[in-house]
């Protein structure tokens, strides 16, 4: 097999992530880049990287006039309310199949993985006239209960598969100390998925910050829409303003991004210890 | 169980209001009697929260309603006005959404394509007590009639413009040609110009989700004698008219305009202009300040000139005038403020701001502005009067696309569902022949028109 | 053994757990799904409060609508596209990763960058970068001497719909890429080597160590996957809105603009059902295979 193979393999790989990572990261740095640029060198030079004249025109304008910044804040007030029900609910569930009805388990698995299946666009239709019903239309409330409609499943799903991985035999030590049923779920088996609950945060929130669908057809006025919504009206503005666009854009996903990178270390395992068995 | 609740629920709690009124009568009637006395108007306080929506999304005139508002809550303190502005390519998912989920503002803005919908689903009521009061006879009757049902007027216009076409003088002076009176002159004139990337002869604009493609082949339609849609209401794209307009622009869309226009929205097609990079574009005097914001040193080479005609000796073209009316919705808990505060947009002074802020973008709809010197004195408006004059000539004969007989609903859906837009792209795009698609479309519209009944 | 049944067996407090999520499940999938059903069975508008019934009048105008099946065949050319795009690249980039002793964390963290951005973000950033006339691309293509004129990504009927696909793959692999990393690195060192002592060749490794552990994960990633893309309406509906010319008309879009469009819920929701029904059946498929596969896993 010999040095000289493995030195080759590794040099092939070192070239295609680079090329990878280049194309991965572009568009970030291309947007942040735009976002600082000159009305005039936005269109007149496509090409150059780095702003000649950098201004911060466009933050100015998009906080100050626009007033995006209440659109994040109802962004984090929404993606963090689904995410902590969803984890409340989801865990819940999850500890009550696994100790209560395992031998539904599998089965419940798969309901879960078929409500997955259920096209947002389909469930449109009857939130829009539901949450309509019960008066939540054009509220944060609203929003926050049918972005439960996507995270619980998964949520659910995922957490089965860690609390699978707790031992019965520490519960039923603290059974004999004469812990009840939710003392135990709460002392001892909660600590132990720890990085599943994790995973289920980090896919709700994301999802919830990053959901466009729901908030588009709910939400009417600008005070109350999350980002997505608010940045996408900006794209049917009077003067299709790029630069607004992108300073816009650049606030929305570095929440995002860092969020990301934070937590990356914890979301690699979440699919594969949860999901498989 | 529910509603009877709820309505003995109002009912108990109305009598204890008026108990409670009675009991404090006194006070209360001194309390009142201080307000009105210091602003020295109404007798009867306005009370209550309105939402308004509008589309004015950007500059100037967005601060102008903003500071009417303002205004109207200082010298109401009892009402509060929240305002919403929606991207005019939004607004009419907006409201739709909005009235199938019971969330529609007071009072908003509309378009008369809209109006005539707004009116077949029952969402608003009609003004004729507000326009009777402020003077009916102040405005003028063509936008009145776009917006009346049965002698009903649903709408009450707010400002008007019509679509001229653009032209940049100096391109024109540097090739020597004259401004083009004619659909043929026009496509050899804008071929001449054309000069990509630098400047494009004419741009045409047939993205979907907008209504320029429709709007462009209405142009043509209009000025060839025919409609878009016949007198009983149906569609009406393989007449000759509509046919060689087809064919027309696609013609020039293949000579001079970016490939990337097939997906142009008004916006898209309006920036290039901005920036300089059209030799012919077709809008209202709403240019003028899309232009004085992107490219300032463009403004002394632009002007407007009436829109090409079949014969350069055919009279003057009826083509597409838009009056932007203000509607006020059904579901409205408190009409008497959304009333009292349009009522308040046109006091004089603060109406002229109104249309002040895009200069030469919106002439009044109350016809003794139209001639007050406070208006014409506007620098832009004066140094643009020659386009001001061409597009308030056009203005007196256009009517809004599809409405050339009378208010049609069908003239909503011909505008707002994208099948001239999606015709055209199939014959670019796929090289579908002309008639075909047109009979396609045409067909299309039709059964979408059934739906209406 | 009995001990811990009695245990578990004890009485209903276990439905207190699962009470929440049941409701949710109830309220949010069961019964919208119910409702939709029913509505596609009648004449449901958006704005008028008038309903009727009218049977299966919805489900023929829409099988009998060639823009149905224009839409139906690209969301599934999209899918395939997509899927197989995605898998490709995230697979191969795992591989990549998994091999280099040094920088690992570094590409890791640069390559799944893609996968934070919000999708309206996707839409605006990519539409920019490709703009047709001040974008980044088509103007660098110009520049270095590719191509002659700038190139329309969005406008050219023989790109668009592959451009679109290109994002799909760009914000799709590093969930592909991480996953099958994960799993790559459970494969225990010692079954290479043994494979080593036994003569195997490269890929006759690959093949049967390599593949025969991550492919589980990939077939879960796939499943997950088909249906997300599948049913996706926003990526397709911010880039492109469907057009033009339909060239990227998905099922999601085509619902869409039946029933915010033209009004006509109870079309839209007959499209819906139809594409859920078409969901199920492929999903089933992927399970019977899944069965499969962990049951040779088990052995």
């Amino acid at each position: 097999m010999g040095m000289k193979r493995r030195w080759l393999g590794n040099s092939v790989s070192y070239i295609y992530l680079t090329i990878l990572a280049a194309v991965a990261t572009f568009p970030l740095l291309w947007i942040i880049s735009s976002s600082f640029k000159s009305p005039g060198e936005m269109v007149g030079s496509p090409l150059s990287f780095f702003p000649k004249e950098p201004t911060l025109l466009y933050y100015d304008r998009v906080l100050n006039v626009l007033n995006f910044d209440v659109n994040i804040v109802n962004s984090i007030i929404v993606a963090l309310s689904a995410t902590f029900i969803s984890i409340v609910i989801s865990a819940l569930a999850a500890y009550g199949i696994v100790r209560f009805f395992p031998r539904v388990g599998k089965v419940m698995t798969r309901v879960l993985i078929t409500t997955y299946l259920f096209p947002p666009i389909l469930l449109a239709i009857p939130y829009s006239i539901l949450i309509t019903k019960v008066q939540l239309a054009n509220s944060l409330v609203g929003l926050v209960i049918t972005y439960l409609s996507f995270s619980i499943p998964y949520a659910v799903w995922l957490m089965i598969g860690f609390f699978r991985t707790v031992p019965l035999e520490i519960e039923e030590a603290a059974r004999v100390d004469g812990a009840n049923k939710l003392m135990v779920f709460y002392r001892i088996a909660l600590p132990v998925v720890a990085p599943g609950i994790v995973a289920v945060a980090v896919y709700t929130f994301i999802n919830a910050w990053n959901e466009f669908l729901f908030s588009l057809i709910l939400i009417n006025s600008t005070g109350k829409m999350p980002v997505s919504v608010a940045l996408y009206s900006l794209t049917g503005a009077e003067i299709l303003d790029w630069g607004e666009m992108m300073a816009a854009s650049v606030l929305v996903i570095l929440p995002s991004v860092i969020f990301f990178l934070i937590i990356q270390n914890k979301i690699a395992g979440g699919l594969t210890q949860g999901s498989v068995k | 169980m529910r509603p009877i609740r709820g309505i003995v629920l109002a009912v108990v709690l109305s009598l204890l209001m008026g108990v409670l009124a009675a009991c404090s009568g006194a006070d209360n009637n001194n309390a009142q009697k201080d307000t009105s006395t210091s602003d020295g108007t109404n007798a009867t306080e306005l009370k209550g929260e309105i939402v308004m929506w509008h589309s004015f999304t950007q500059g100037g005139r967005n601060e102008v309603i903003k500071k009417a508002a303002a205004d109207f809550m200082v010298k109401h303190p009892g009402v509060k006005i929240t305002l919403e502005v929606f991207p005019w390519g939004d607004f009419y998912t907006k409201w739709t959404t909005g009235l199938a989920s019971g969330q529609v503002p007071d009072v908003s803005t509309a378009l008369p394509n809209h109006v005539v919908e707004m009116i077949d689903a029952d969402a608003i009521i009609p003004l004729n007590d507000l326009i009777d009061k402020m003077g009916r006879d102040r405005f003028y009757e063509a936008p009145l009639s776009e917006v009346t049902k049965d002698g009903q007027n649903y709408a009450i216009p707010l400002y008007s413009h019509a679509q001229v076409m653009w032209i940049r003088k100096d391109l024109l002076e540097k090739a020597n040609l004259p401004v083009p009176q004619t659909w043929d002159e026009l496509f050899e004139t804008a071929k001449a110009l054309h000069n990509p990337p630098e400047v494009f002869g004419l741009p045409v604009p047939m993205g979907t989700g907008d209504m320029m493609a429709t709007r462009f082949l209405n142009y043509y339609v209009r000025t060839a004698g025919d409609t878009l849609l016949t007198k009983d209401g149906k569609a009406n794209l393989t007449s000759k008219a509509a046919i060689d307009g087809i064919n027309y622009w696609v013609k020039m869309y293949k000579a001079v305009s970016p490939e990337s226009s097939i997906n142009f929205k008004v916006l898209d097609q309006a920036t290039l202009f901005y920036q300089g990079k059209s030799a012919f574009d077709f809008n209202s005097g709403f240019h003028i300040g899309g232009v004085a914001a992107n490219s300032p040193e463009l403004l002394d080479v632009i002007d407007a000139a009436p829109i090409p005609r079949m014969n350069a000796n055919d009279p003057l073209p009826a083509v597409e005038t838009s009056n932007t009316p203000l509607v006020v919705w059904k579901e409205s808990k408190h009409p008497e403020v959304a009333k009292a505060f349009i009522e308040f947009l046109y006091e004089k002074d603060r109406y002229i701001e109104f249309l002040h802020s895009v200069p030469a973008g919106m002439l009044p709809a109350v016809k003794e502005i139209s001639t007050d010197t406070a208006f014409l004195s506007e620098p832009t408006i004066k140094k643009f009067s020659h386009a001001v004059e061409v597009i308030s000539e056009a203005v007196g004969v256009g009517t809004a696309v599809g409405m050339e007989y009378g208010p049609a609903p069908q003239s909503g859906l011909l505008t707002t569902q994208n099948v001239i837009e999606e015709m055209f792209q199939e014959i670019v795009l796929k090289n579908t022949p002309v008639e075909a698609a047109a009979g396609a479309a045409e067909k299309k519209l039709n059964d979408l028109f059934e739906g209406l009944e | 053994m009995k001990r811990y049944r009695r245990l578990l067996q004890t009485n209903a407090t276990g439905m207190y757990f699962i009470l929440p999520a049941i409701l949710v499940v109830v309220l949010l999938l069961i019964y919208p799904i119910l409702s939709s059903l029913y509505f596609s069975f009648t004449t449901k508008h958006l704005i008028r409060p008038q309903v009727k019934f009218i049977g299966f009048e919805n489900y023929i105008s829409i099988l009998t609508n060639p823009d149905f099946y224009v839409a139906f065949a690209n969301s599934i050319k999209w899918t395939i596209v997509s899927i197989t795009g995605q898998l490709l690249v995230g697979f191969t980039a795992a591989l990549a990763l998994n091999r280099i002793p040094k920088l690992k964390g570094l590409y890791r963290t640069l390559l799944i960058i893609p996968w934070a951005f919000p999708v309206i973000v996707i839409a605006i950033s990519w539409k920019w970068i490709l703009n047709g006339v001040s974008g980044f691309i088509p103007n660098i293509l110009v520049n270095i001497g590719a191509t002659d004129e700038l190139v329309q990504f969005f406008a050219n009927p023989d790109l668009v719909f592959w451009t679109v696909v290109a994002v799909n793959i760009w914000f799709g692999a590093p969930l592909f890429m991480v996953n099958v990393l994960s799993a790559l690195q459970t494969i225990p060192a010692e079954q290479y080597e043994a494979a080593q002592i036994d003569g195997a060749s490269s890929f006759q490794s690959f093949w049967h160590i390599t593949l025969r552990h991550v492919r589980v994960v990939i077939g879960l990633l796939l499943v997950l996957r088909t249906i997300w893309i599948f049913n996706n309406f926003e990526l397709v509906y911010l880039l492109t809105g469907g057009g033009p010319a339909d060239l990227t008309m998905t099922l999601p879009i085509f619902a869409y603009n039946t029933g915010w469009g033209l009004k006509q819920l109870g079309v839209a929701s007959a499209i819906t059902v139809l594409l859920l029904i078409f969901l199920l059946c492929v999903c089933f498929l992927y399970f019977k295979l899944l069965d499969k596969w962990e049951k040779e896993d088990e052995m």
